[in-house]
């Protein structure tokens, strides 16, 4: 098992563009009298990519301490690159990309010419490119999930199905200069400008000095593996002890149809749940940003507003469902691995054996053909006690009369990546996860920056002001509602509803369309601030993002992650009761005065509600739910062996 | 303090501190007996103590390079395989460089 757990960075990173070496000064418009300012213009909304560790490996970027400073060279094409690795007079080059030419081929040539490489700048285009892009691997988390020499080895490593072919890996590859990308802006133009005046070499002619050049820091302070890091972050007699790394981490979040003790942890008699799961996070190739849209945010909205539809159907049910939200699923399955971990070990309110089925939502935007996939582990279904077929059967009925068609692939095809993997690791369940992809993926910008609200055709009119585009129905919002409203269904039928009693089950799209918004254009809106909570210590938590969309990277775990917090909010609006509860009574997870029970079934959040007309006062009220929260850090951290 | 103002046997006696401080693993005792004796020992015209000051100043600096050596051998080691020695390397060290192994 090899766990990414481990983040480094040193506060980030910043980048500027230094006008020369000798003493001519690059008039940018400031006038301000500092002769730095002279020098530099310091270059806004730039990313860096960090270091990253797991067991084994370090992968990601590093600049010097004092940060690299390289001689500004414009990429014009693959055979340009002879420039900068070979004939150029001036090295080190600080190498400008356009988005088209950052492919793998050129990275790899870059990265084994760095001694004459500073660093790279990537600017990121305003449309996506029409033929994908996807920096992660083509085989996702291929040594982490259930398939191996001792099961299936026939399916290991995408054998059978290569998910993503379009993945170039560069993600997970080490590169000792710093690379930046950059939003095609005013700067940006400056920056080419600068290149064609001073850097360009004409008619074979070379460049003299005075030379454009550039400077980007990102140093990182974590190196070789986890275990090192770990350990130097760690030392006990040390005059000067320093965190040298920080374990990636936040929390899942669970929500239950009936009331569970959250404090009396391990099994639970009589308890038969069925798990309704799906990923909460995302990643690019650059630190902190991750608009995931088709690949996290579709499955997210889809099993929350499944959760609100089936809300006032539970006491139909005879099992329970267990809403479950995992975090960092990309790296390695952080979430689902401790949600295990923690049932094997009886930390959690409820053990495996409680455990009937699991239904996962993965990546559901729907193209042109309305298509979904039930996908399946064929080692496990040989087993006949693994029921598969009910549950795929609950799904088709369920879907049924809805506008979308639900299929499922070849037997012998294995899960693709997906929660369940880490699940069945540890024993056989029955489990399906609902795909929009037969084979390989269908999403052309897995894991990158590209996965974003353009991807998945999000459009809205320019013209509409951000109210009207909260309320405007997008294609993808009906077709997200359907898929919800097929989940919903199928859950409901799996934990024991009758067949008759379906079709009251329905997803509102009135709740599909600002989460999508939400999520994948702005978050900060009037819809989720009504949701928004106080937390006791009177800090109203912000989402934090406000002109843009989600940011679905997990972070280290002292941070609080963007999406982890809005799904724990509207889940605990969209599942939740509202209850006539002081504000101070709410905040201290209690009903009264004397209440000391409920505070182990439910979980008390005093909500901000809607805005009065006319006014900046707000309703609020407090709602009971069931949401909860628990640690998202791998088990290597809990049980300090970082070498598995 | 100045030498010349010394009686002979002071300087024999403070030659002899200094080379016998030196095994307290102190080498730089000697290599200061070896500079500043040296013109005693070895230039100046000859007096009584003055063959024992040259022996004390001959076995300080075969001290000195002694101590030269296995520095020298040792520390080139150390910087150039202590990233490999993973664990051991570390809790040698008093500080570890960060972002390079």
């Amino acid at each position: 098992m090899i766990f990414f757990t481990c983040l480094c960075s040193d506060g980030g990173g910043f980048s500027s563009i230094l006008s020369s070496f000798s003493k001519l000064f690059f008039i940018a418009g400031v006038s301000s009298n500092s002769v730095g300012n002279k020098i530099y213009i310091n270059l806004n909304e730039t990313f860096p990519c960090v270091r990253l560790l797991n067991a084994t490996h370090q992968i990601g970027c590093q600049s010097s301490f004092a940060g690299d400073v390289g001689v500004v060279h414009l990429l014009e094409s693959e055979e340009n690159l002879d420039w900068v690795l070979g004939s150029g007079p001036n090295p080190p080059y600080m190498v400008i990309l356009e988005s088209t030419l950052f492919t793998r081929p050129i990275m790899m040539k870059l990265k084994h010419g760095s001694q004459r490489v500073a660093g790279v700048v990537v600017v990121e285009p305003t449309t996506n490119p029409p033929d994908g892009f996807s920096p992660h691997t083509s085989c996702p988390n291929e040594n982490t999930g259930v398939y191996s020499e001792s099961y299936g080895p026939s399916y290991a490593h995408c054998n059978v199905t290569v998910w993503n072919p379009l993945g170039t890996g560069l993600s997970y590859e080490e590169f000792d200069f710093p690379i930046f990308s950059m939003k095609d802006s005013n700067d940006t133009e400056v920056l080419r400008r600068c290149y064609r005046e001073h850097n360009r070499a004409v008619n074979g002619s070379t460049p003299q000095y005075p030379l454009c050049a550039m400077q980007l820091f990102s140093h990182m302070s974590a190196v070789r593996d986890t275990a090192t890091c770990m350990r130097r972050s760690e030392i006990p007699f040390s005059l000067t002890p320093e965190e040298v790394c920080d374990p990636l981490g936040d929390e899942n979040v669970w929500a239950s149809t009936k009331p569970l003790n959250n404090t009396a942890k391990g099994h639970k008699e009589g308890e038969s749940v069925v798990i309704a799961a799906a990923k909460m996070d995302s990643r690019s190739f650059f630190f902190d940003v991750a608009p995931g849209a088709d690949g996290t945010a579709t499955g997210l909205v889809a099993l929350l507003a499944a959760a609100n539809a089936l809300r006032n159907a539970t006491a139909e049910l005879n099992r329970t469902i267990l809403y479950t939200f995992f975090h960092g699923e990309t790296f390695d399955y952080i979430g689902s691995s401790r949600m295990v971990y923690d049932m094997e070990n009886n930390q959690f309110a409820l053990d495996l054996d409680n455990v009937h089925s699991i239904l996962e939502v993965g990546q559901v935007a729907l193209g042109s053909n309305s298509r979904l996939w039930l996908h399946s582990d064929p080692v496990s279904r040989r087993n006949s006690s693994v029921n598969v077929e009910k549950l795929a059967s609950n799904l088709h009925l369920a879907a049924a009369g809805l506008n979308i068609s639900l299929e499922e692939p070849n037997v012998t095809q294995p899960l693709p990546p997906s929660s369940l993997q880490r699940f069945l690791r540890a024993r056989p369940i029955p489990g399906v996860v609902i795909e929009n992809h037969q084979a390989s993926f269908t999403n052309k910008y897995y894991q990158s920056i590209f996965d974003n609200a353009e991807s998945l055709q999000l459009n809205y009119s320019p013209n509409l002001t951000a109210e009207e585009q909260l309320e405007f129905v997008t294609d993808a919002a009906k077709n997200l509602t359907e898929v919800a409203t097929a989940v919903a269904r199928g859950l409901y039928l799996q934990a024991g509803g009758h067949p008759a009693g379906m079709n009251a089950v329905q997803a509102d799209s009135r709740l599909v369309r600002p989460m999508l918004y939400t999520f994948l254009v702005r978050g900060k809106n009037s819809w989720s601030e009504q949701l928004r909570g106080q937390s006791s210590d009177g800090d109203v938590s912000s989402f934090s993002s406000e002109d843009r969309p989600t940011n679905f990277y997990i972070g280290v775990h002292q941070q609080m992650s963007e999406p982890r917090f809005m799904v724990q909010t509207i889940l605990a609006n969209l599942t939740g009761t509202i209850v006539n509860v002081t504000k101070e009574n709410c905040q201290k997870q209690k009903e009264d005065e004397e209440d000391v029970r409920n505070k182990h079934l439910y979980y008390y959040q005093w909500v901000q509600g809607p805005l009065r007309p006319n006014s900046t006062e707000r309703d609020s009220f407090c709602v009971r739910s069931g949401v909860r929260r628990f640690a998202a850090k791998s088990p290597a951290f809990v049980l300090r062996e970082y070498t598995s | 303090m100045n030498l010349e103002r010394l009686p002979n046997e002071e300087k024999l006696i403070l030659c002899r501190k200094y080379y016998l401080g030196g095994f307290a693993f102190l080498p730089f005792l000697w290599l200061v007996n070896v500079v500043w004796f040296f013109r005693e020992a070895f230039v100046k015209p000859a007096y009584t103590e003055q063959l024992q000051i040259k022996a004390y100043v001959k076995w300080s600096a075969v001290g000195l390079l002694f101590w030269v050596a296995v520095l020298t051998t040792w520390i080139t080691i150390f910087q150039h395989f202590r990233a490999q020695w993973g664990e051991v390397g570390d809790s040698l060290s008093f500080t570890i460089p960060l972002g390079t192994p």
